[in-house]
This record gives structure tokens, sequence and C-alpha cells, in this order.
């Protein structure tokens, strides 16, 4: 055939393609803003905006980009850390102060930005037909995919050092161990229990432990305020400490091991929290008066949703010493301390 | 039951009071607020009104005056006295409240000494509040009104009339849009037997303006003439073109104060205050329903006949002459949040201007400009230096590390150096949750510093802010005074 006329067709062919393609996903996307899905991927690396934008594009470019998603996802608690920490936490900070509504045209727009100012809920977002927009849509898988990350990640060697605590181990050798044997992730490994002894003086007032349970971002995020401001309260309130340390795939209850090792009046345990849609980077601290093997769970107490967008952290660490120092007072914790109290 | 223990949050109740010292009458209410923790039981604590009961509300008296322009300070003491041992409470139960002097009333000599002996003298923390808008904020809170366009979304003026004073404040959706006063009221003509008993100055510039036969009239006169008419008809079309912000210059001698300042074009008014009652009638049959010998039944009478005023919706208030001793006693009281650093043995703590330094979402911005603060704060309040202290209010605070708190009390010690008075407690108001923090790190820092280091409140510029006695559940009563306030 003359290589002039295929020229041509193809030509042809490709320039219909495209005005297809160019009008078809103006016509789905209509509303769906992409512009704004954007800025969700911007967090989780740099290199995947562009990928991202092809994505509004044909299917067989979409199949790549989700590959090279997958690609990049890996190193992504590497990644974000070195360069889109700072920008996620004033995502989110912008995000509680200005919730935006996906309502068009709402009867009452006062009231319902009053309502979605009450709740981190995904409340007032509109829809598209049935289904959630798209932006909303893409939040969710975010922040779904934040959660997934919180689990599975490790907490940054860094932030150890720069707190000056010893790292140890559960009997848990893996995340995958770790989600399906709880028990393990509540003994100490034997290493561990050696190094503790070795490290750490005996009967201390307060034994602050941290770990990063189910969300290891929840440590890195913020720990170290919480941890700084707890110690700042305690040595103002005259509470001996002790030497703290770090437990990697730790649950609440390991606590029973330290408590049998070093004998402490109190634990704190400082540890992330299963992640949820809101926040992955939710935080507890539970504490107990002597816990030891066969502590009951109603002698731990704790206070929860200590994050950025829940209670700050340098406000929970000056209040969790007042009730360390109320614990010690009526050495007694949780239930019992409730009932001592009353 | 232990289980069911462990779930019971904190509560107590407190006692509080409300004083209304108005142009013709004087008023109290006692009554009881429920204040319990909010927060589950692995949350930082969050004490919350969450009642708010009358337990007794006086009768309503003439404000005893001496003369014309001295309040009968002894009467005023004995009368709260009385009513105190009626209601079957003691000066020392009282934990919050509000003593108001309002209308004409707080323009007698002793005014401010009656308002500040009665604060002091009923009650342990009651604070003392003065100035028209303020009052026709309170009695709006008080009315209904306040609560209604929280409600419905919607702009309601209330319209407070007593003897002295109209006191107008308008809110939308709850927030406060602006206020007016007017020199209209029931007692702006007194009569006695068939006679004029006096005319008040305002009424008087105001016949002058008109010339005659207004001009001519003089204590003495015929309470008959047709000219009180004309004067409320008057009234009630000033009120209906302040409403919509059209007062013209003729108007002028019955405006008190500012002119009309919201923005807003009024969906609904609400009549409050003694006038509202020769409206509405709720105290039929109390004491209430006394005869005055003044204007205020014409007056009325020109309210409800006033086709100006017929263009708004007329809500029906859930009180008349009592809104503002009830808004008060009731509404005046907030609470501050449950984790904070104060010394107890520093409060209560009294009418203390509120400076406020904005952080604008950042931290270094914020240090950089907390020198400046605190010099203008000084500048301000206590340009003479004789130590009038003051609170700083720190909002727009970004998120807080512990390093930037560190820097933050550092920050303000510093700058508090060239306070006159540095035995003085040192007061913070922030308005995030970061008080016992803040406050613990600056008692580090400096451990002889006295503090008083409260958060989670509203308050704005300018207001004065009063400080109560530290409650069982660690939370402290606060009464804002709102002075100003911005669109």
């Amino acid at each position: 055939m003359n290589p002039e006329l295929i020229e041509k067709v193809t030509k042809l062919i490709v320039e219909k393609l495209q005005t297809q393609n160019g009008t078809g996903s103006s016509h789905s996307h209509a509303s769906a803003e992409p512009k704004t899905a954007v800025k969700f991927w911007n967090h989780t690396s740099a290199a995947s905006v562009s990928d991202f934008q092809a994505a509004a594009e044909p299917s067989g470019l979409a199949e790549k980009t989700a590959g090279n998603e997958l690609i990049t996802f890996g190193s992504y608690s590497e990644r974000r850390q070195a360069d889109s920490k700072k920008r996620i936490v004033k995502e989110q900070t912008k995000d509680i102060v200005h919730p935006s509504s996906g309502i068009e045209n709402p009867y009452d727009p006062e009231g319902l930005k009053e309502l979605i100012s009450k709740t981190p809920a995904r409340i007032g977002i509109g829809r598209a037909g049935l289904r959630p927009k798209t932006e909303t849509w893409l939040k969710f898988r975010f922040d779904h995919a934040a959660a997934v990350d919180a689990v599975y990640g490790t907490v940054n060697e860094e932030l150890l050092n720069r707190l000056d605590l010893f790292k140890v181990s559960t009997m848990v050798s893996d995340k995958e161990v770790y989600i399906r044997r709880p028990d393990y992730g509540r003994k100490l490994s034997e290493e561990a229990k050696q190094m503790i002894s070795e490290k750490c003086p005996k009967e201390p007032a307060v034994q602050i432990i941290i770990s990063d349970g189910l969300s290891s971002s929840a440590v890195e995020e913020n720990v170290e305020d919480v941890y700084l401001s707890l110690q700042q309260s305690l040595k103002s309130l005259g509470i001996d400490t002790g030497i703290p340390f770090y437990i990697e795939k730790g649950r609440v209850a390991v606590m029973d091991d330290v408590g049998e090792l070093l004998q402490p009046k109190v634990i704190v345990l400082l540890i992330g929290e299963r992640p949820g849609l809101v926040s992955a980077e939710s935080l507890s601290a539970y504490l107990c008066y002597m816990p030891r093997k066969g502590t009951i769970e109603a002698d731990r107490m704790v206070i929860s949703n200590i994050h950025k967008g829940g209670i700050p952290p340098v406000e929970a660490g000056a209040y969790i010493g007042t009730v360390v120092q109320k614990i010690l007072k009526y050495e007694a914790s949780g239930v019992s301390l409730v009932q001592k109290e009353s | 039951m232990s289980a069911i223990k462990k779930y019971e949050p904190q509560q107590e109740e407190i006692l509080s009071a409300g004083i209304d010292i108005g142009t013709s009458t004087t008023k109290l209410v006692i009554s009881k607020f429920s204040l319990m923790n909010m927060a589950g039981g692995a949350h930082m604590p969050r004490i919350e009104i969450i009642d708010k009961k009358v337990l007794y509300r006086s009768p309503i008296f003439r404000t005893p005056l001496l003369s014309a322009t001295t309040i009968d300070m002894k009467a005023v003491d004995e009368l709260v006295k009385k009513e105190y041992q009626s209601a079957g409470v003691e000066t020392k139960d009282i934990q919050t409240g509000a003593v108001i002097i309002t209308g004409e009333t707080a323009t007698k000599q002793n005014a401010q000494e009656m308002v500040h002996h009665l604060s002091d003298q009923a009650g342990d923390f009651l604070v003392a509040a003065a100035g028209p808008d303020l009052e026709g904020i309170i009695a709006a809170k008080g009315s209904g009104a306040y609560e209604y366009s929280k409600k419905t979304g919607k702009t309601i003026a209330n319209i407070d009339i007593g003897g002295g004073t109209a006191n107008v404040a308008v809110f939308k959706s709850g927030k406060l849009c602006g206020t007016c006063t007017l020199h209209i009221g029931g007692r702006l003509i007194e009569f006695s037997g068939n006679q004029i008993k006096s005319i008040s100055s305002p009424i008087k510039a105001l016949f002058r303006q008109w010339g005659d036969p207004f001009s001519g009239m003089r204590e003495g006169d015929s309470r008959n003439r047709q000219e009180i008419k004309s004067l409320t008809g008057f009234m009630a079309a000033v009120i209906a073109r302040m409403l919509n912000r059209e007062l013209l210059p003729a108007d002028q001698p019955l405006l008190l104060g500012h002119e009309p300042d919201w923005q807003e074009a009024i969906d609904a008014i609400m009549f409050s205050g003694g006038i509202s009652e020769c409206l509405y009638h709720y105290e039929a049959g109390t004491p209430a329903t006394a005869h005055y010998d003044d204007i205020g039944e014409i007056l009325a009478a020109s309210l409800r006949e006033s086709k100006e005023l017929a263009q708004w919706q007329w809500i029906h208030p859930d009180e008349t002459v009592r809104a503002t001793v009830l808004g008060a006693g009731t509404q005046t009281t907030e609470i501050s949040g449950a984790t904070i650093h104060v010394e107890a043995s520093d409060l209560p703590i009294r009418n203390l201007p509120v400076f406020q330094v904005p952080f604008r979402h950042d931290v270094k911005d914020g240090l950089k400009r907390m020198h400046e603060s605190v010099q203008q704060a000084l500048e301000i309040y206590d340009s003479q230096r004789d130590g009038q202290n003051f609170a700083l209010y720190i909002t727009e605070l970004p998120y807080l590390g512990f390093r930037d708190v560190q820097e933050l009390a550092a920050a303000i010690l510093d700058a508090i150096r060239i306070k006159p008075n540095p035995e003085q407690p040192l007061v913070l108001v922030l308005e995030s949750d970061h008080a016992k923090v803040l406050g613990q790190t600056i008692k580090v820092q400096k451990p002889n510093q006295r503090i008083i280091c409260i958060d989670q409140i509203k308050v704005e510029h300018g207001d004065y802010i009063d400080i109560g006695h530290l409650l069982q559940t660690n939370v402290v009563p606060v009464v804002i005074k709102t002075l100003t306030f911005h669109h």
C-alpha cells in the first residue's frame, strides 16, 4: 500500500481517537476535578504526580500507572519521611480548619458548614449519581492506604536515637506473624529480656515504654512530643522514671512482661493505635499500676486519640503526668482506681 | 456496680446568681448548673455545662432610689439578702453569675460603686457588668432570641425595652451581628395622678427640635395630651428605621452611643423587657403587673399598631421583663478546658482586659511579636504603669511540638519582664488545648512565677474576662464581658 496513504489514515484515526478521548474524559470527569485529586497523590511521592495526571487518560495508560504506583509503594514510608512529611501535616491541619463541602448549591450553606465542622467523618461530601464523587473516593482510598501503611511500616531509627531509646523486640519475627499471633506480641523475646535487665534499673516509680503497636506512623508523628512533655511533667512532680526503651511489634499486655522484669510501680506504654480512616497516626497511652503476669484488663487505663487532629501530643504528655501522680497516690489504676477514688 | 462506675463521668453542680438593677425594676434569679465530664473513659476530660435549671425567681421590685440621681445601695443590699433567704441559698454558695446595672440606672452617680459593691457582697465570684451593648446581648440571650437564631439560622433582632432604654442586639445563626441602643422606654415620661410628673432630658431635646406644641410641654401638664401618642408612634417608627439601619438626622436625639452596626437584613424581631410584658402579659397576676404610671402601656400599644414594625415577623419571647436577669444569671458563665494550670490561691481574678496575640499559624512569627505585643498591652491598659494586670489571649497557634512550647514559654517570660509589677500573676488564655503543658513549662522555667493558664475559651481583643475559683472537676468558670465585636 501507499505509505503516504497509510500515514494519512493513521493520522486521521489517531486524531479522531484523541478528540473522542478528550471529549469523553471531559464528560465523565466534568465534576470530578482531577486537579484536586492530584493533591492526594502528591503526598505519597513526588514522582507519581505526572503518572496520576496520566490516569485520567485512556485505560491502557492507567494500568501502567497502577504498575508504577505499586513500585513506588514499597519505598513509600522512607520517601514520605524524607520529603512529604511536612506537607501531610499541613494538609491535615488545613482539612480540619477549613472543611469544604462537596454539595453543590446547598440549601443552607452555613448550617452545612456548622455540621461538617462538628465531625471528622465524611459528611456533606455530595454524590455523583448513587456513588461518592471521585475526589471523595480518592481521599477515602488514600486514607485507607495510609492506614495499611501505618500497620506495615517501621519506626525510624533516627527518632529512637534522638530520644535515646534502645530497641528490643517481642517474640514476633515479622508483621504477618504479628497480625496472626497477638499472643507473641505480648511476650518479650529472650534477647529482649536480657537486654532490659542489663540496661534498666529495677523498681523505678514509673517505667516509660514505647511501642509501634499497630501504627508506626503514630509513633513517628507524635511520640516525641508526648514523651518529652511527659518527662517534663513527671520531673516537675518529682517522680522518678527509670530508663525508657522501645519495643518493636508489641501489644499492650507486653507491659506485664516488663513489669515482671523491672518491678516498677507504674508503667506508661505509648503505643500506636489501630489506624482508622480519620487518622492513621493516633497514639494511645496505656497506664497500669504494678502490671504483672495475670494482670486483668480492667486494671489498665488508656488515654487515646493523641494526634495532631485529636488531643495535642504536648498537652497529653502534661496530662498523663497528673494521671500517673494519681495512680501512685491511690496505688491503683483502671477500675480499681475509680473505686478507691470514690 | 463497679463496672458501671468506671464510666460514670465526673460531675458537679454549681449555683449561679443573676441580679439586674434596671431603670424601673430590680430582680434576681438563682439557677443551678450541672457540669459533667462529656468525654469517654479513654479520653482526656471535657467538662461541659449540660443543664441549667432556674431554682428561684424573685418578684419584680421597684429599683430603690435615694434621689433621682442616686441608687439606695443599702436597700438593694437588703433586698438581695432577703431574696437569698427566700431562695434558701447563702452568699457563699453562689459560685458564679453576674450583676448587671441597666438602662438609666447605669447613669446614676453611684452606679459603678453599686455594681462593684454588690458583686463583692453577693457572691464569691459575681461579675460586675454594665454597658448598653452588653445589656442588649444579655437580654437577647435571656429572651430566647439568641437560641432562636441558632436553631433557625435566621437573623433576629432582640429589642429589649425597659424603663429607660431600648437595647437591641442582632444575632444570626447564634453569632452576634451588632447592637444599638436608643433612648426609648416606659419611664421617659412619668405621670402622677392626671399630670405629667417628669419628662426625661432626651425627650425634652426631641420636643425642642419638634417645636410647638411639643416644645411647650411641661411637668404638670395633663397626661392626656395627644402629643404623647405622637411621641410613642414616633418611637415605634424610629425602632423600625434603626432595624433597617436608616436612622434620620431627626432621630438622633434618641440614639445612645453608636449607630446600628450590623450588615445583615433582619428576618424576625423579638421584644423583651418591661414593655414586652405590656405586650404579652406573661407575668399576669404576679407583682410584675403593678401599675407604673408612665408611658409604658402607650408605647406598647404604639408598637403593636406600628405599620413599619409589622413588616417583620414577630417572634414571641421566652421571657419578657426577666430576659436580662435570666441572661445575666444563666448565659454569662463559660467553662474552661479541663486540663489547665492555675494556682487556686490567685483566684478569682476579676475584670482583666484581654490583649490578643494572634500567631497566624506560625510559631516564629508569633514569637517575634511577643515583646511588641506585651509592650502594646501595657501602653493600652497600664499606661501609667500602676500595675493594672491584663490577660494575654494567644490565638491561631499552629501545631505545637514540645520544643515550640519551650520557646513560647521562654518568650512570654522574657516579654513580661517589662511589666511594672513582676509579682503579679501571669494570666494566659489560649484558644487551643495547650494550657496545661504551657503552664507547666513556664513553671519549670521560672518556678516562682505565679501563673493562671487556661484554654478553650473564645474571647475577643478588648473584652474583659473574669476567672472564678477552681471547681472540683478541675475547671474554672469564666465570664467574658464582650464590649466590642468585629465583623
